[in-house]
């Protein structure tokens, strides 16, 4: 396997964009083109990240976007899987880009459904939980997550403070993130105070409905000799899968793929939770936050949610977590999630992360979560 | 080469399990004769054994309450329903299944470890009442 590097990244400003999802992944991906100081002309391979396409009436977008960037004749292909969609990208760019099969790869992941109505919005979402077991049974995505909820608070007694912290330090966080959907703080009296959506879930535990694009360059170390910007390392590039029904887990406390994937990333990075120096993970809602430090291996089941409201995982915490303000208030376009993680990342290595910066930028995770956990990408990545 | 009059055939199609409950009252499933996982999921393989060995199984429609939300803002076939329990249910005699339950309509309702049973509606999905509100089967 070559050493394989991310040399640029870039993400739009998420909330509701104006421009189709094709324009807004051309823009995106001419940034992080340009940022990598690569030509459009040594991309070998275009990976696409969208899920609700359909819902701006256009599938193979891939050409379109390569179209716009003055390389047709370059390969795409759209990948799908729910919200895990650009980090499974991400890791298809870079099985042909380690494997010698290109050099270099775009990957782009975009979303937009803010021109349908909100529950127009929820039920194209809930198409991507089991449909005839799960969302015909009377599931949404907040009820699925609340549903685990449920269980976790059952078996391990946390307050509704101890969440309500992952929503205020991600809110802070977003508030100085240009990128993100949420640029403001809120208090835990907000919290507190917010409507139950489906209990315990209230308003600021979940993730918006957000519009966005976000594009990572990556690139094989031999092709690219001097990087303009500083690169980013892939130590890992892991995923995994598990059994998608609630009905047919035996263990509601945790999402199995993100511990499955976890354990095969730290396997090929070498290795541990403690090497680590910040992440992104996968905070769809703020019990989601909890569930993911704890199934990632950084703290023993029941304790994050009491490590959040302790400060432990704020911006100059010990271990910083969604320093970018995550799905929570960064905001969630499925299909660029992914990929805008990434972008975090790099951001903090290369000094861009201005107001947000992590004390610590050796080593970084990225956790992102398909759907309730059917699907799970962890990549590990440090400086050179 | 194998063909495909060798693949496991599932005892019933997703739509037999939806039109079971839906107009027969009865909750149909699969029992794996290798792990003896059961499951109301469709598949042709075990998901926890990988066993291509199923048999049809019919669910009790009773059991226990493992975990539950309140839904105060549901997908558009529920749009009248909310406030409703989502519920997971561990059923006698094995298998689990998701449903929901039209008369509960706040978290003080309902308690995880709380009887239920299955009862048929002209509503969709599969719905829960509270064992105590059920009608004695006849």
């Amino acid at each position: 396997m070559r050493e394989t590097w991310v040399v640029g990244a870039a993400s739009n400003r998420f909330g509701k964009m104006k421009e189709s999802g094709r324009e807004a992944a051309t823009r995106v991906s001419m940034q992080a083109i340009r940022q990598s100081g690569l030509e459009p002309k040594d991309i070998g391979y275009t990976f696409v990240a969208n899920c609700f396409g359909v819902a701006e009436h256009q599938a193979h977008v891939g050409p379109l976007i390569n179209n716009g960037l003055g390389i047709p004749d370059v390969p795409s292909v759209t990948v799908e899987s729910a919200c895990s969609s650009s980090s499974a990208a991400l890791h298809e760019a870079f099985v042909q880009v380690a494997g010698g099969f290109v050099d270099a790869a775009l990957v782009v992941g975009a979303e937009r459904l803010s021109h349908l109505d909100t529950l127009a919005a929820t039920s194209y979402f809930a198409i991507a939980a089991d449909y005839p077991f799960e969302t015909h049974n009377g599931a949404t995505f907040p009820g699925l997550y609340a549903t685990l909820a449920s269980a976790y608070r059952q078996k391990y007694p946390t307050r509704d403070e101890m969440f309500g912290a992952v929503a205020v330090k991600n809110h802070a966080n977003a508030a100085r993130n240009p990128h993100a959907h949420f640029q403001k703080e809120i208090s835990m009296e907000t919290y507190l105070a917010s409507p139950v959506i489906a209990s315990p879930l209230r308003l600021y535990d979940c993730c918006p409905f957000s519009d966005g694009a976000a594009a990572v360059v990556v690139a094989a170390k031999e092709f690219v000799k001097s990087p303009v910007a500083e690169p980013l390392v892939i130590r890992a590039s892991a995923r995994s899968g598990s059994v998608t029904d609630m009905q047919d887990r035996p263990d509601l406390l945790g999402l199995p793929a993100t511990r499955t994937a976890a354990a095969k990333a730290f396997r090929q990075a070498k290795m541990e939770p403690k090497d680590i120096d910040f992440l992104e993970v996968h905070d769809c809602f703020t019990t989601a936050e909890v569930m993911a430090l704890e199934d990632l291996g950084f703290f023993p089941k029941g304790t994050a949610a009491r490590e959040e409201f302790e400060g432990t995982t704020a911006r100059d915490g010990k271990l910083p977590v969604n320093a970018s303000g995550g799905l929570k208030a960064k905001g969630h376009p499925v299909s660029a999630t992914g990929a805008s993680q990434v972008v975090e990342i790099f951001e903090q290595v290369n000094g861009l992360a201005k107001g947000r910066e992590v004390p610590k930028t050796g080593t970084a995770l990225a956790h992102n979560v398909g759907a309730t956990g059917g699907s799970c990408s962890v990549h590990i990545f440090t400086r050179r | 080469m194998e063909t495909t009059d060798e693949l496991p055939a599932a005892p019933h199609t997703i739509d037999e399990f939806v039109k079971g409950y839906e107009e027969s009252g009865t909750l149909r499933g699969f029992r794996c004769r290798n792990c003896g996982l059961t499951t109301a999921t469709w598949g042709l393989a075990c998901s926890r054994c990988g066993k291509p060995d199923l048999e049809e199984a019919v669910l009790s429609p009773k059991g226990s309450v493992v975990a539950f939300t309140i839904l105060h803002v549901p997908g558009d076939e529920f749009l009248n329903d909310a406030p409703y329990a989502y519920v997971v249910v561990e059923l006698d005699g094995g298998g689990r299944v998701t449903g929901w339950m039209p008369s509960v309509r706040s978290e003080s309702d309902l308690t995880i470890g709380a009887r239920v049973r299955y009862q048929q509606n002209y509503k969709p999905g599969v719905q829960f009442v509270k064992e105590a509100d059920a009608p004695r089967a006849g």
